[in-house]
C-alpha cells in the first residue's frame, strides 16, 4: 500500500491514512508559496505557519503558532475577525477579502484574504485555513493604473491609441473635446475618420514608420472634426510595445494649434503694418524734404524786382525737385497699385523700351550698350511691373558708371528643373558694391548712392520678381580695375498663372 | 554788399540780388553792416541741401543774418563763431542728429533760441531722446509756409 501511495499524485489519496509521502509533499508545496498559508482553530487560534507568512508578517513561526490571530489584525477590525469566524462556522468560504494587517514590526500594509473551513474526517468544522497575499505592489500597480487613466482623461490634448491597422482602440476626454466624437462612436473605427481624404496618404507613412518602431514628434497637420470643420494639430505618435516587445499599436498625442496659427498669422500681419510703417515715414521723409524745397522756391520766385532768368532758375529748379517727388511717388506708392493682369509679350521688346528711355543719358555718360536678346518666346508677365523692374537695374547701371563703361545685357531662354522660363542676366563695369553692402542691397531703403537714391529700387525689383515666382540675385566686386556689378533675373513662363488661392492667402495680394 | 554775400558759403547769389532790390524790408537798410545788432542771427541746418539754402535766401529775405550747415558738426563748428540767435534745425540727418545738436548748441550757447524741422512722421522715438534728458524744443514740420515759418521765429523774437 505505502508503495502505491508513492505512485499517487498530490491529493490523490485513498481512503486510507495520507502516505508519509504525500504529506511531505503537500507540506513541502506550502513552504514554498509565496503566499501566506496559515491555518488557525475556530477560536483564532494560530495552529500553522509557513514560511510566506514568516515573509510577509515578519514572525517565526516559534513565536506565532499558539497565538491569537487578532496580533495580526489593526484593533479598530477586530470586529472583522469576528465576522470571519461567525462566517466560518457557518462553513463559508471567504475569497480575495481585500484588508489591512500589521506586520511584526508594527507596518499596515494591504492584504488579499481567502478563507476556507477545515472539516475533520467527520464533516465538523474545525478551524480554518488562510491564504494571504501582499497586496501592496498590486494595489501600488492599480493606482499608477488609475492615476494614469486619469491624467489621460483629463488631459487637454486628445490622447488615442489605435493597432497598427490604424483602427482605434482608446479614446480620452481630450479627443471628445477636439474632435467632437464620443468614445463609443470612435472606438473600433478607423484613424482615417479623423483625416482629410487628400491626406489620407498620411497615415500610410506613418504607420510605416511605426512599424520600423520610429516615433513622430510634434508633426503639424490638419485633420477634420465631426462637423467637418479643419483643425489645425500638432501630433506626436509613439509605438506601443506589449510585455514581449513586440509593437502592437500606437498612441497618439493631438494638439490644437489652431489659435497658435491664429497668433502667428497675427504677428505677420502686424510685421507687415509695421514695415508698411515704417516705410510711410521713410516716404514722407522723402517727400515732403523736396515739397519743402519747392514751397521755398516758389516763394522766392513771386518776390518782385527778379530778372526772368532768376525766375526761371528757381522755376526749374522747383520742377526738377517735383519730378523728385513724383518719382518716389511712383516707385513705392505706384507699386502698391493694381497694375493690371498679366499679358503675353517678348522681355526683350520690355527691355528695349527701357533702353529708349535711358538713350540720352547713356550716351551722356559715354556707357555703350552690348544686348544679346534671345528669348524666342513670349512669357506671361504684368508689364509695367517687369519694366520698373528693368528700368531700376538700368538705372543702377548708369549711376555706377559715371566715367562710362560697358551695359551688357542678355536675355535667353532657358530650362530649369522646375519648369522653363526666361534668364536676363544684366551687368555693368562702374564701381561695384562693397562686400558689407552686398548683404543689405535687397532691403528697403539701403542705399549706395546717398542723397541721390531712395533705397528703394532693388526692392521692390525683388518683390515683383518673386511675385512672377522669379529669383534674382546679385554678385559684385569694388576691387578695382575688374570691378563691376551682374544682376541674373530668373522669371519662370508659369509664373504669373493664377495659384488656387486658400482663404488666408486672399489679403496677402492685394 | 554782394562781395560780403558771396563769402558766405550755401549763399544763393539770387538772394543777395533780392536783398538790393527790396528797399522796403528792413534787410536793405542794414544789409552791408557785418556785425549789425539788430538783425536776428539764424543758423539753418538741414541735410537737404537745396532746403537749407532756399530757407536761408528766405530769412534772408526777411531780416534775418543767416548760415546754413549740411549736417551737424558742421553746424557746431559754425555755431562758435556765429553764434546764431535761433537754431533751425532738421531732425533725421546721418552722423547727428538735429536733437543731439540741439542738446549740444543748448550746452555751448544757452541763449540760442531752437526750432525743430522735420518732414517726418514717426521721429519720436528721437524727440524721446531729447525728453528723457529734460530738453524740449519746438517743433515745425515739413513742408511749412516760408511766411509762417518767418511768424514762428519772430513770433519768439
Amino acid at each position: 500500500m505505502e508503495k502505491k501511495a508513492k505512485t499517487l499524485p498530490p491529493g490523490f489519496h485513498g481512503p486510507e491514512v495520507l502516505a508519509e509521502d504525500a504529506r511531505n509533499f503537500l507540506s513541502a508545496i506550502i513552504e514554498s508559496s509565496d503566499d501566506a498559508i496559515i491555518s488557525k482553530d475556530l477560536n483564532g487560534i494560530i495552529s500553522s505557519w509557513n514560511e510566506g507568512a514568516r515573509h510577509i508578517f515578519g514572525y517565526e513561526a516559534s513565536e506565532i503558532v499558539g497565538q491569537s490571530i487578532l496580533q495580526l489584525v489593526p484593533p479598530e477590525l477586530h470586529s472583522e475577525e469576528e465576522q470571519i469566524l461567525a462566517k466560518l462556522r457557518a462553513g463559508e468560504r471567504i475569497e480575495h477579502y481585500e484588508t489591512t494587517r500589521i506586520k511584526k514590526n508594527g507596518e499596515r500594509f494591504p492584504i488579499s484574504l481567502t478563507i476556507s473551513p477545515i472539516r475533520d474526517g467527520g464533516g465538523i468544522i474545525i478551524g480554518a485555513s488562510k491564504i494571504a497575499s501582499d497586496a501592496s505592489e498590486r494595489l501600488k500597480a492599480e493606482e499608477s493604473r488609475f492615476r494614469l487613466a486619469a491624467i489621460v482623461d483629463s488631459a487637454d490634448d486628445a490622447i488615442i491609441s489605435k493597432n497598427l491597422n490604424g483602427i482605434i482602440t482608446s479614446w480620452n476626454r481630450g479627443a471628445f473635446l477636439l474632435f467632437g466624437y464620443t468614445e463609443d462612436e470612435m472606438i473600433g473605427q478607423s484613424i482615417l475618420r479623423l483625416i482629410p481624404t487628400e491626406l489620407h496618404y498620411e497615415e500610410d507613412e506613418i504607420l510605416r514608420k511605426l512599424r520600423a518602431g520610429e516615433k513622430i514628434e510634434h508633426y503639424e497637420t490638419t485633420r477634420v472634426s465631426k462637423s467637418g470643420e479643419l483643425l489645425d494639430v500638432s501630433v506626436t505618435i509613439s509605438p506601443v510595445y506589449n510585455g514581449a516587445g513586440q509593437i502592437i499599436g500606437a498612441s497618439k498625442i493631438a494638439r490644437n494649434i489652431s489659435d497658435r496659427k491664429k497668433m502667428e498669422k497675427i504677428l505677420v500681419q502686424s510685421e507687415k503694418l509695421a514695415a508698411t510703417g515704417r516705410m510711410a515715414a521713410a516716404i514722407a521723409h522723402e517727400i515732403n524734404n523736396p515739397l519743402a524745397s519747392v514751397m521755398n522756391l516758389i516763394f522766392l520766385a513771386r518776390q518782385d524786382h527778379l530778372t526772368r532768368e532768376e525766375v526761371q532758375n528757381y522755376l526749374t529748379t522747383a520742377e526738377s525737385e517735383l519730378e523728385r517727388v513724383s518719382h518716389i511717388a511712383r516707385q513705392t506708392l505706384g507699386y502698391y497699385r493694381d497694375t493690371g493682369s498679366p499679358t503675353e509679350v517678348y522681355l526683350h521688346d520690355l527691355m528695349e523700351n527701357v533702353l529708349s528711355v535711358y538713350r540720352s543719358k547713356l550716351l551722356v555718360h559715354n556707357i555703350r550698350v552690348e544686348s544679346k536678346f534671345n528669348d524666342l518666346r513670349k512669357i506671361k508677365v504684368r508689364s509695367g511691373e517687369i519694366i520698373q523692374v528693368f528700368s531700376n537695374l538700368v538705372s543702377n547701371a548708369i549711376d555706377a558708371m559715371p566715367q562710362g563703361g560697358t551695359l551688357s545685357i542678355s536675355i535667353a531662354r532657358t530650362m530649369k528643373l522646375n519648369g522653363d522660363g526666361v534668364q536676363m542676366i544684366i551687368g555693368d563695369t562702374g564701381c561695384g558694391i562693397s562686400r558689407e553692402n552686398i548683404g543689405k542691397i535687397f532691403e528697403p531703403f539701403f542705399t549706395t548712392k546717398g542723397n541721390l537714391g531712395t533705397g528703394i529700387g532693388l526692392w521692390v525689383a525683388k518683390q515683383i520678381v518673386e511675385r512672377h515666382r522669379g529669383q534674382i540675385s546679385i554678385s559684385s566686386t569694388a576691387e578695382s580695375r575688374e570691378s563691376g556689378t551682374i544682376v541674373k533675373i530668373y522669371l519662370p513662363f508659369s509664373g504669373s498663372e493664377e495659384k488656387p488661392k486658400r482663404l488666408n492667402d486672399a489679403e496677402t495680394d492685394n | 554788399m554782394r562781395c560780403r554775400l558771396a563769402l558766405e558759403a550755401g549763399e544763393y547769389f539770387f538772394a543777395d540780388e533780392f536783398v538790393r532790390r527790396a528797399p522796403g524790408l528792413p534787410i536793405a537798410e542794414f544789409g552791408c553792416v557785418e556785425d549789425d545788432p539788430v538783425k536776428p542771427r539764424v543758423l539753418i541746418v538741414d541735410d537737404e541741401r537745396l532746403l537749407a539754402d532756399t530757407t536761408a535766401a528766405i530769412l534772408r529775405s526777411a531780416g534775418f543774418k543767416t548760415k546754413t550747415a549740411y549736417d551737424g558738426w558742421e553746424a557746431l563748428a559754425t555755431a562758435r563763431s556765429f553764434h546764431p540767435d535761433y537754431l533751425l534745425t532738421d531732425v533725421m540727418m546721418p552722423l547727428m542728429n538735429g536733437i543731439e545738436l540741439a542738446i549740444a548748441i543748448t550746452k555751448i550757447l544757452p541763449s540760442t533760441k531752437i526750432l525743430l524741422f522735420s518732414g517726418q512722421a514717426g521721429i519720436s522715438d528721437t524727440l524721446q531722446e531729447g525728453y528723457s534728458q529734460g530738453y524740449e524744443f519746438p517743433l515745425l514740420a515739413k513742408p511749412v509756409h516760408p511766411l509762417r515759418l518767418i511768424e514762428a521765429l519772430k513770433g519768439n523774437a
